[in-house]
């Protein structure tokens, strides 16, 4: 059984914006999110990178004790674009909590601030700190904390995956909701991802290499995909949610319907655990044009992984132009806006796509100034263009060759 | 220290770290208050605060019986008297 699989509602807490309005201003007009990176008395000082894709609004939250105890920051987020898609979707209490609507949803390391926290007692020396670790400590830091506060709050009792591939986590939370829905083993599925600020990501990247440093005194000019002068990723926090559910379900209870998901490709370079390989990223995207049942020239708009590393750029372009050849769609790195905001880059950049979708435009790579000749190739977003998007990709990629291609399709 | 004092000492412990106000004193926790096994751990944590001391594993498991705020006083008091060798 295939069945077709439909967005009815989505919402994300990103650098560039809470409210659709305001992310489509910021993609309509250049903004970045990526600010100075905040002291945390501990690991900052040492980071090289001095910059981070940051939320800083306030995000009003309104969750009372009884869920709030089990939560770290990032189940905090969780909840809230959880809380915002399940009231968007104008979803039934009754089905929510019936068994047929799961939740695929992760991060990258669960809560590492409420970790710390932890290991500083673990390691204090001291007996009573020791005995204060408890079991809430565990919830609220262990690496299913979003998916299982969000089922504890609204009483979901379907499917729980929960993801944790860093860069893939949200795009596969996507992708494997969308295949429950598919093949007929739930109606619907909460789908997204979240992190959390941190800088134990920022210094793992850093100690790589792999940060940007050069614009530290400018943090809105990194990081740059594509770009010839990027000299690597800016890590960032966010959260997003997406509601999928079985198409005549959700247009016999008269949903809005926002997109459809057509196709995911997911696979793995089966080698090194760092370097992105050409061969295996080719071969995901391929896959998702398969499974989709588009051809390359069916495409619109690829959302780019494009983290601004120096060879992880190359590497995307020459595989965009495996498949696509001299008439690629139009390329956009949106972490150029934002930074790569970790387990939640995939669904944030789902939605910016959706957002674009709908709005008929395409926003162009920020800080994208001179196209690198090794990434020339391909057809980059250069400025913002009033385009359709009838089809686009969502491409991610992530440490330890997880990769992903999403495929979405306008609703007609 | 005195019954009364056990009991406002407690309800304020309710208050301000449980956000449960003016619980009654048979009030079945759990039942009426959505009180549980992981607000059970923090209590003997805040029980352990106020007696400035450490609860043995069997005085842990003996305050699993727990259900009403009066149960609570019962076993503090039960406690004090044991720290008072009585």
């Amino acid at each position: 059984m295939h069945r077709r699989v439909v967005i009815t509602a989505g919402s994300a807490i990103t650098p560039i914006g809470h409210l659709k309005k305001e992310i489509v201003y910021s993609l309509e007009n250049g903004v970045s999110g990526v600010k100075k990176l905040r002291s945390d008395n501990l690991l900052s000082a040492y980071i090289h990178s001095d910059v981070f894709g940051t939320v800083d609004y306030e995000v009003e939250f309104d969750f009372t004790r009884k869920y709030r105890k089990t939560m770290g920051p990032v189940a905090f987020y969780a909840c809230q674009v959880a809380k915002e898609v399940l009231e968007q979707s104008g979803l039934k209490q009754e089905f929510i909590t019936s068994g047929r609507l799961g939740v695929a949803f992760g991060s990258t390391h669960g809560s590492p601030t409420v970790q710390r926290e932890i290991y500083k007692n673990f390691f204090s020396g001291s007996k009573t700190k020791y005995a204060s670790i408890g079991a809430v400590d565990y919830l609220k830091s262990m690496v299913h904390t979003t998916a299982v506060n969000i089922t504890k709050m609204f009483g979901i009792s379907g499917r729980v995956i929960s993801s944790s591939t860093a860069c893939t986590t949200s795009s596969q939370s996507i992708g494997f909701g969308y295949e429950m829905v598919k093949f007929g083993l739930q109606d619907a599925m909460l789908c997204g991802g979240a992190d959390e600020y941190d800088t134990t990501t920022v210094a793992v990247f850093d100690n790589l290499l792999a940060c940007s440093t050069g614009f530290n005194d400018t943090p809105h000019r990194t990081p740059r995909p594509f770009d010839a002068d990027r000299d690597g990723l800016v890590v960032g926090e966010g959260a997003g949610a997406v509601l999928l559910e079985e198409y005549e379900s959700a247009k016999k209870r008269g949903a809005i319907i926002l997109a459809e998901i057509i196709g995911f490709g997911c696979n793995n370079n089966g080698g090194d655990l760092i370097l992105p390989n050409v061969n295996g990223i080719t071969q995901t995207l391929r896959i998702g044009l398969q499974d989709a049942g588009v051809r390359p020239e069916d495409v619109d708009f690829i959302s780019a992984h494009a983290t601004a590393t120096k060879m992880g750029d190359v590497i995307e372009a020459k595989a965009i132009h495996a498949i696509y050849g001299e008439k690629s769609p139009y390329v956009t790195g949106l972490k150029g806006y934002m930074g790569h905001t970790m387990g939640s880059c995939g669904v944030i950049e789902t939605l910016l796509t959706l957002y674009m979708m709908e709005q008929g435009f395409i926003a162009p790579t920020l800080n994208l100034e001179n196209i690198d000749d090794r990434c020339a190739m391909i057809r980059h977003t250069t400025k913002l263009i009033e385009h359709p998007i009838r089809i686009a990709t969502i491409q991610n990629f992530a440490f330890g060759g997880v990769n992903t291609c999403l495929i979405i399709k306008k609703f007609e | 220290m005195t019954r009364e004092e056990i009991i406002n000492k407690v309800l304020n412990i309710f208050k301000e770290e449980f956000e449960i106000e003016n619980p009654g004193l048979d009030d079945d926790l759990r039942e009426v208050h959505e009180f549980d096994s992981i607000d059970a751990i923090e209590l003997l944590r805040e029980i352990e605060y106020f007696l400035d001391t450490e609860l043995t594993q069997d005085e842990k498991k003996d305050a699993m019986e727990i259900r009403t705020i009066n149960d609570i006083c019962d076993y503090i008091m039960s406690l004090a008297k044991e720290d008072c060798g009585v």
